[in-house]
Order: C-alpha cells, then sequence, then structure tokens
C-alpha cells in the first residue's frame, strides 16, 4: 500500500491578506491629533460660530452669552419651523432672551433664472415659490408684464382669476389653522384642513390641471376655461364650505388650551408693524385696514362686495381670528363671482414673441400672506431685463427678532406659524 | 478497461474538519454537549428534585414573588402592542384616516413593526454622551414603571404582591420614573434632550404632590369600612357592592384632580411637556435610537396603562362588577376532570380539527372563487379559535371569580386608556408656564379642600 501523499494544508485567504498587510501599531494620542483637540473642545463644539471679527455692533450683542444664557440652534431641520427656516435662540433657561433667523437654505435665484427666460416662461419660474398658493405668485407678474404691454384683459378671464385665487386663499387659510394647532401640539386640525384643502385643490385640478403648482395664468387672460367637472365640484362644496369652516375653526377657537396659548403671544403693534413694512392678516389684526384689493384695486375687486377685517389686539391669537374671518370673505366673493360670471372669451389675442416696449412696472396683489408684488423692467427684448419679486413672507418673517424675546421656547412655535411663512418665497 | 483511482479518504489528517460548513461544525459539537447535558441535568434532577421540592414549599412566598415579578414583567410586552395599535387606531378613526391595515388582519400586527424595527437598529451613543448614564437611563424608567404594576390587584387573588403599604409603595416607584428621564436629558449632551429632561423633572415632581393627595381621602374613607392600610386590595375590597359604592361618587373632585394629575405623570397630552415634539424635537429622547428608545417607548405606553389600571382600581372599584349579578348557573356538579385527560384532549382536538374544517367549507361556499382553499383554512382556524376561546373565557367569566374580576377589570382600565389617546387626538400642548401654574395653584389647593371636607365629614359622621 502506497503511502498516502501528504499536501500542505490550504490556507485562507483571508488570513493571507491579513498577513500580508502590516498592522497598525497603537500609539498614544498627541495633542496635536485633531480628534483629540476635537474631545477637548467638546463643551462648544455645537455652539454657532461667530464671525471674527463680529461685523456689526449687533452681531457683537448676540454673540455674547450673558449669565445662565445658552444658544439653542433651532432648524434648518426642525418640525416646527415650515421648511428650511433657522432660529438661533438665545434662551436663559426656556425663556427667549434673543434670536437670530437665518435664511437662504432654499435659494435658487429665480429673479435671476426670470430674468433669462422670455415672458412667457416667467409664470412657472415664479410658481414654486409660493408652493401652497402659488397662483397668488403668477398673479403680479402676469398683471406687471399686462402693465408692460398695455394688454386689455377680457372680463370673463378676470372674474375666473379672482374666483380661482379666492378658493386659493380659503385653502392656504384652512391649512393655517391646522399648522398652527399643530405647532401647539393638536393632531387633529391639520388632518381636517388637509381634507378641506384637498377638496379645492382637486376642483383647481379639473380647472387648471395641476394640483399645487397651477401655471394658470397667462399674460392677458388664463389658461383654460371653466367645465363641468370643476363647476360641479365647486358647487358641491360651496353648499357646505361655510358650515364646514366654522365647524373647524370651533373645534379651536373654543378650545381654552389653544386659546391660552395663543392670547398676549407674540403682539405685534401697530407702529412695529408698519416699520417694518408688514403686509396681510398679520397687518390687518394689528389695527391696520390695509388690503391691496381696497387700497390698490385690481381686477374686478372695486365691484364686489366684501369686507376688510381688521383686529386690535395684534396677538397670534388676533391673526388666527383674522383669517377665519377672511374664509367668510372669500366665501362671499366666490359666490358672487359665480353669480355674475359673464360670457366671453378667455384670453387676449397676443403674438407668439412677446417683445414690450422698454419701460418699467409695478403690479401688487394680496396674497394669504400679503402683499404679493412685481416690479418688472423690460429693455424691449423677449426676456425681462429685470424682475424682483415682492414677497410677504420675507417681510412677515423678519418681524420675528421684534416681537419673540421675552417669551418661551414654546411661544416660538406659536409666534411663527401665526406669521404663517412660507420658505419658497422667502429664500426665493 | 481502465482503472479507477482508488482516492483516499483522507488527504491528510485535518480534512475532514476543514471541510465542513460552520453550521455542520457547530452541529458536531453542540449536538454532543446537549446529550451529555441531557443526562447530567437528569441525574442532578433525580437527586435535587425531594430537597428542591422542600425548598419551595418552605420559601413559598419568595417563589411566588418571583413568578408574579417574571409575569408582570412578560405582560408589559404585549400591553405595550396593544396600546399602540389602539393608539394608531383609535386616533385615525378620530383624524378621519384608515389608520394601520396593511400587516394582518385590521392591521393589528402593526404594533410588532416598531417593535422588530428599534430591535434591528444601531445602538448609538452619541458623541461626547456620559455612555454609562446613557445606558442606564431607559432601564431605570422601564423598570420603575414595570414595577408599579405588582401591586395592582387585577382579580381576586391575582396580585403580584399585597403589600400594606401598597399606595405609597406605587407612587414612590412612580416617582422614579422621572429619575430616568433626567438620566437621559442630561447624559445625551443635547440641549434639546435637557431641556426636555429638565421639564420633566419640573413637571412630575410638581403633580406628584396633588396625585398623592387626592388620593388621601380615599384611603380615609377605606379605612372606615375595612382595615386601616394603604393596601390597594383592601381600596378594592371597601367599594364592594354596587356601582354606587366605588369612589369616584364619593370623592369626585379628588377624581377630577387624580385624572388630571395622572395624565401629566404619564406625560401624556395636553401634558406631554417632556417629549414636546414641536417644540424640542423629542425632548429626552432626541438623542436615542434602537432598543434603548424603545424602552422609553414601551415605558411611556406602560405608564399610560399603569395609570388607567390605579384609577380603575381606586375610583372605579377594581375588579368589582358595576352591579350584583344573580348569578343563576351552578356549575359545580359539572366535574371535567372526572372523566380523565385523555377523553377531553381528544373532545378538544376534535372540535377544533372539525370546526375548523367545517367553518372553511362554510367560507368556501359563502365566500366563492375568491377564497382559495388555503385561505379558507386559516379562516376557519382563526374562527374556530375565536368562538372556542370566547366559549372558554365565557364559561370562566361565569364560573369563576378571578375571570371576572380582571374582565370587569381590564374593561374599566382600557375604558381610561380609550379616554387618553381620544384627550392625545383632541387637545393641544399647554405652556411650561400654564402647566406648572395649573400645578400650584389650582391642583394643589383643591386636593387640600377635598382632603379637608374629607376629613371633616367622616370625623363628624363616624363620631
Amino acid at each position: 500500500m502506497p503511502a498516502r501523499p501528504t499536501a500542505p494544508r490550504p490556507q485562507n485567504s483571508r488570513v493571507k491578506a491579513r498577513a500580508a498587510q502590516p498592522q497598525p501599531q497603537q500609539q498614544e494620542p498627541s495633542a496635536d491629533d485633531p480628534r483629540v483637540m476635537l474631545d477637548r473642545q467638546l463643551g462648544t463644539l455645537y455652539e454657532p460660530i461667530p464671525p471674527y471679527p463680529t461685523r456689526t455692533e449687533r452681531e457683537g450683542e448676540f454673540y455674547s452669552l450673558g449669565d445662565g444664557e445658552m444658544f439653542l440652534n433651532l432648524g434648518p431641520h426642525h418640525p416646527a419651523t415650515h421648511g428650511v427656516l433657522r432660529l438661533v435662540l438665545k434662551l436663559s433657561g426656556e425663556q427667549v432672551v434673543d434670536v437670530d433667523p437665518v435664511l437662504g437654505y432654499l435659494h435658487r435665484g429665480v429673479e435671476k433664472i426670470c430674468e433669462n427666460s422670455d415672458y412667457y416662461h416667467v409664470i412657472d419660474q415664479v410658481d414654486p415659490l409660493e408652493y401652497v398658493s402659488s397662483l397668488f405668485q403668477e398673479w403680479p407678474a402676469v398683471l406687471a408684464f399686462e402693465k408692460l404691454m398695455d394688454v386689455q384683459v377680457p372680463r370673463r378671464a378676470e372674474y375666473i382669476r379672482v374666483l380661482s385665487g379666492e378658493l386659493l386663499r380659503v385653502a392656504s387659510h384652512t391649512l393655517f389653522m391646522g399648522f398652527q394647532a399643530l405647532d401647539l401640539g393638536g393632531l387633529t386640525p391639520i388632518l381636517y384642513g388637509f381634507i378641506e384643502r384637498d377638496e379645492i385643490v382637486e376642483m383647481l385640478a379639473a380647472l387648471t390641471g395641476a394640483r399645487m403648482l397651477f401655471n394658470y395664468f397667462r399674460i392677458g387672460g388664463v389658461n383654460g376655461d371653466l367645465n363641468h367637472e370643476f363647476m360641479s365640484r365647486l358647487g358641491d362644496w360651496m353648499s357646505r364650505a361655510a358650515k364646514q369652516s366654522q365647524a373647524q375653526s370651533a373645534l379651536l377657537n373654543e378650545n381654552e388650551i389653544f386659546v391660552r396659548r395663543m392670547r398676549d403671544v407674540g403682539v405685534l403693534d401697530r407702529a412695529t408693524a408698519l416699520r417694518y413694512g408688514v403686509s396681510g392678516p398679520n397687518l390687518r389684526a394689528a389695527g391696520v385696514p390695509f388690503d391691496v384689493r381696497r387700497a390698490h384695486p385690481y381686477s374686478i375687486y372695486p365691484e364686489l362686495d366684501f369686507n376688510v377685517p381688521t383686529r386690535d389686539e395684534g396677538d397670534a391669537l388676533a391673526r388666527y381670528l383674522l383669517r377665519v374671518d377672511e374664509i367668510r370673505e372669500s366665501i362671499k366673493i366666490i359666490d358672487q363671482c359665480l353669480n355674475n360670471m359673464p360670457d366671453g372669451p378667455i384670453t387676449a389675442k397676443l403674438p407668439r414673441l412677446l417683445r414690450p416696449r422698454p419701460g418699467r412696472a409695478w403690479a401688487a396683489v394680496e396674497g394669504p400672506r400679503g402683499m404679493q408684488g412685481v416690479y418688472a423692467m423690460s429693455d424691449g427684448t423677449d426676456q425681462p431685463y429685470r424682475f424682483r419679486i415682492h414677497d410677504p413672507s420675507f417681510v412677515n418673517i423678519q418681524t420675528v427678532p421684534a416681537i419673540l424675546p421675552g417669551g418661551l421656547l414654546a411661544d416660538t412655535m406659536a409666534i411663527v406659524a401665526s406669521l404663517d411663512p412660507i420658505m419658497g418665497g422667502i429664500d426665493k | 478497461m481502465r482503472a479507477i483511482p482508488i482516492r483516499p479518504v483522507l488527504a491528510y489528517p485535518g480534512q475532514f474538519w476543514g471541510r465542513r460548513s460552520l453550521v455542520e461544525r457547530l452541529a458536531m459539537i453542540l449536538i454532543p454537549a446537549a446529550m451529555v447535558a441531557a443526562v447530567v441535568t437528569a441525574v442532578v434532577l433525580y437527586l435535587a428534585i425531594p430537597p428542591l421540592l422542600d425548598f419551595l414549599g418552605a420559601n413559598f412566598p419568595l417563589i411566588r414573588f418571583f413568578i408574579a415579578a417574571t409575569a408582570i414583567l412578560v405582560l408589559t410586552i404585549p400591553t405595550a402592542f396593544v396600546l399602540i395599535y389602539l393608539e394608531l387606531k383609535v386616533i385615525a378613526r378620530m383624524n378621519l384616516r384608515v389608520g394601520p391595515n396593511r400587516v394582518g388582519p385590521w392591521g393589528i400586527a402593526m404594533s410588532l413593526m416598531p417593535g422588530l424595527k428599534v430591535l434591528s437598529k444601531e445602538d448609538f451613543t452619541p458623541t461626547g454622551a456620559d455612555a454609562t448614564v446613557f445606558t442606564l437611563a431607559p432601564v431605570v424608567t422601564f423598570l420603575a414603571s414595570v414595577m408599579t404594576l405588582l401591586v395592582i390587584p387585577f382579580a381576586p387573588g391575582v396580585v403580584g404582591l399585597d403589600l400594606n403599604i401598597g399606595l405609597l409603595y406605587f407612587f414612590a416607584m412612580g416617582g422614579l420614573t422621572v429619575l430616568g428621564l433626567l438620566m437621559a436629558g442630561w447624559s445625551s449632551f443635547n440641549k434639546y434632550s435637557l431641556l426636555g429632561g429638565l421639564r420633566s423633572a419640573a413637571q412630575i415632581i410638581s403633580y406628584e404632590i396633588p396625585l398623592t393627595l387626592s388620593v388621601v381621602g380615599v384611603i380615609i374613607l377605606a379605612s372606615t369600612k375595612t382595615a386601616q392600610t394603604l393596601s390597594l386590595n383592601h381600596i378594592v375590597l371597601a367599594q364592594s357592592g354596587s356601582a354606587l359604592d366605588w369612589f369616584v361618587f364619593k370623592q369626585p373632585l379628588a377624581f377630577l384632580i387624580f385624572f388630571i394629575a395622572a395624565t401629566a405623570e404619564a406625560n401624556r397630552t395636553p401634558f406631554d411637556m417632556t417629549e414636546a415634539d414641536s417644540e424640542i424635537v423629542a425632548g429626552f429622547a432626541t438623542e436615542y435610537s434602537g432598543m434603548r428608545f424603545g424602552f422609553f417607548f414601551f415605558a411611556e405606553y406602560v405608564n399610560v396603562f399603569i395609570v388607567s389600571a390605579l384609577a380603575a382600581t381606586i375610583f372605579f372599584g377594581g375588579w368589582n362588577a358595576p352591579f350584583n349579578w344573580p348569578w343563576p348557573v351552578n356549575l359545580n356538579a359539572f366535574q371535567p376532570l372526572s372523566y380523565g385527560p385523555a377523553v377531553w384532549f381528544a373532545v378538544a382536538a376534535m372540535v377544533v380539527l372539525v370546526g375548523t374544517y367545517f367553518l372553511a367549507m362554510v367560507v368556501r361556499l359563502l365566500g366563492g372563487r375568491s377564497w382559495d382553499a388555503g385561505s379558507a383554512l386559516v379562516m376557519g382556524a382563526i374562527v374556530i379559535f375565536v368562538i372556542v376561546g370566547g366559549v372558554v373565557t365565557l364559561a370562566g367569566f361565569i364560573a369563576l371569580d378571578w375571570v371576572r374580576g380582571i374582565v370587569w377589570f381590564m374593561a374599566k382600565t382600557y375604558a381610561f386608556v380609550i379616554t387618553f389617546v381620544w384627550m392625545r387626538a383632541t387637545l393641544p400642548r399647554v405652556r411650561v408656564d400654564q402647566l406648572m401654574g395649573f400645578a400650584w395653584k389650582w391642583l394643589l389647593p383643591a386636593s387640600l379642600v377635598n382632603l379637608f371636607v374629607t376629613a371633616t365629614a367622616v370625623l363628624i359622621l363616624n363620631r
């Protein structure tokens, strides 16, 4: 019998690879090691880094901490900051001492993009800025262009614009009511608000073809006539809209916890509001009856019968209740639009390529958050030479450092929500 | 003819072992080891059983305590799952949503999913956190809330430990919860966690006082009926009779105070300051993930159950039925064990098997082509088990007083649980200063007035 051949024992390839590589030697960490330095500085690692040297007096004041104070970085990723708003809060315990809003996380340079696109394309570029009620961002743009080109808009188109705009105002305010409750910890109103908004948005989808970014207004008119589905959905909704919004606001108005958390919180007085240039419901809640629809009438608003509700308190509750009142007025306007809807064309006749004469135009409409304005300048080419957007949220959010200090951390959410900012428009 | 070479069985000594897979190697080690262990265990048990029985007999209270503690610890898991499902589903219906409906029939297995998720996630400790305290915090919170269950009487005789200081023990253990939250908030190295932890300390300590004071009136009333003790069993016994004997009708103000303070104690909306998600992200739990977060999550729901159970025990008669049921059925003549276990096993198996096939047939006949044979059989099995379980429970309900007690107790407790869920769906959150002001300015004076009135009334009436 032959002897069994002896083969060398096969080695695992992984073992070989491990043996080939030199093992890292355990070393004592030196003081220069960045990780060690990081470890030592951990106590101050998460503080906001002040610019050095501080550029303004205000900056120096903000970044110097007093006794027992700390910074709290609220956002840009936070459940309650409505998008990417970042607030650097200086806290003393739970009390807010100072606040520095930091913007720009959503900046896209939309104004520049608009200056590089022709007049028709501007409409869908500005759409996503006001993403909750995007018709109100299209509206001033087309108004400004119509002023530049001296276009006469057909009356039916004006009625359709007002009708769809007021519907969207109701949707936006209903959603605001839900978000206000959500930021105070109430789970349910936001879902009721979304149900209401969904009905409106679905009917607008039947009219415009989109649920959110409508791209519906055109220079000299609108993109489509009223159709059967829209009208039947609208009639269905109108039959219970007032009752439904009443029921939804009662869920919060009659809630003691909600009212107590909103009353006397974030008081924006008349003088401060005017100094900052606040507009819209936030200004009217401070007692100034300024509404672009009445102060600088456009479209068919002079013919319509509606009130401009105001409140004198200027606190978060007043801002909330004012929007509830505005929903009622909007429903009134929708009713009048439906009753007086004229027949006729829905667009003016315009050439394919628009080349307005050199000039400049300013147009503003009253959006759900305030005055939505556009300043457009033409140099005779098919693109606007300058296109400037005035966004109400941008102005309204500036009042936060003025009205927030002295409140508690929890009030921050109530106040920011009651100003109803939309970050798309703020960062542009 | 070609010669077939003879391959050596083993080319080298270690080849057999080297060619085995990991499972085979483990099996080759573990199976003989298990066999040896079984033999050794059998021998040891044979030798040890008589002294062990002696030991068990001699230390019965100790053994009972161990079994009760284990049972309660195990009980918390299904309780938490049921509560999570209830909360998901009830809030969904109140929000006009459908809620979970994908995992299992009516989504009843939905609450298992977050459980599995937290188990499979990374156990993460953030840089700069105090690792020891960070790890211990969820354990403290969870154990503190589970240990309070020990003194709750579920039914006559079904109680973990009938302490004569039961209520005091309950509040002491419940108060320990805040320690865990504070530890979590402090050790996380996160400002949101710190704010959450400090809020919880302030809140729970403030609400502990009206919570404890509100039940003193009940203790005084119970002491006039039974022995002077803080045992929860005696408080339940003092409420025996009809629903009119429940303490909620004698101490309505105390019940209101107790309910509000208990909501704050369990960190539920509208007093969920410690994890106010729209303010401080997730409060003390911001930096937690994986099973450590799972313990906080569990503790929260167990707390809801415990607070509801205590409310049912103290104010709603515990395991007492709301009325004196005239029990007409006397099952004493029916002695199931006299027929022998084999007969019973056969009958039970036959009922289940025949019932499954019969119901599957019915399902197939009624449901038509949408039911294949397998689905119909599964449905039949589910239905027959529900029917058999219902019949057995009903028989127990009629015949055994502890089954009756558990059913009444659970019905009352879950009524409170649903009230808590309802509140969460309805109410916004109060602010920190309003929360503290309410405790010190309203609840504390009210509970003192209630105590004074009760004590005076008892003193005058019992003279």
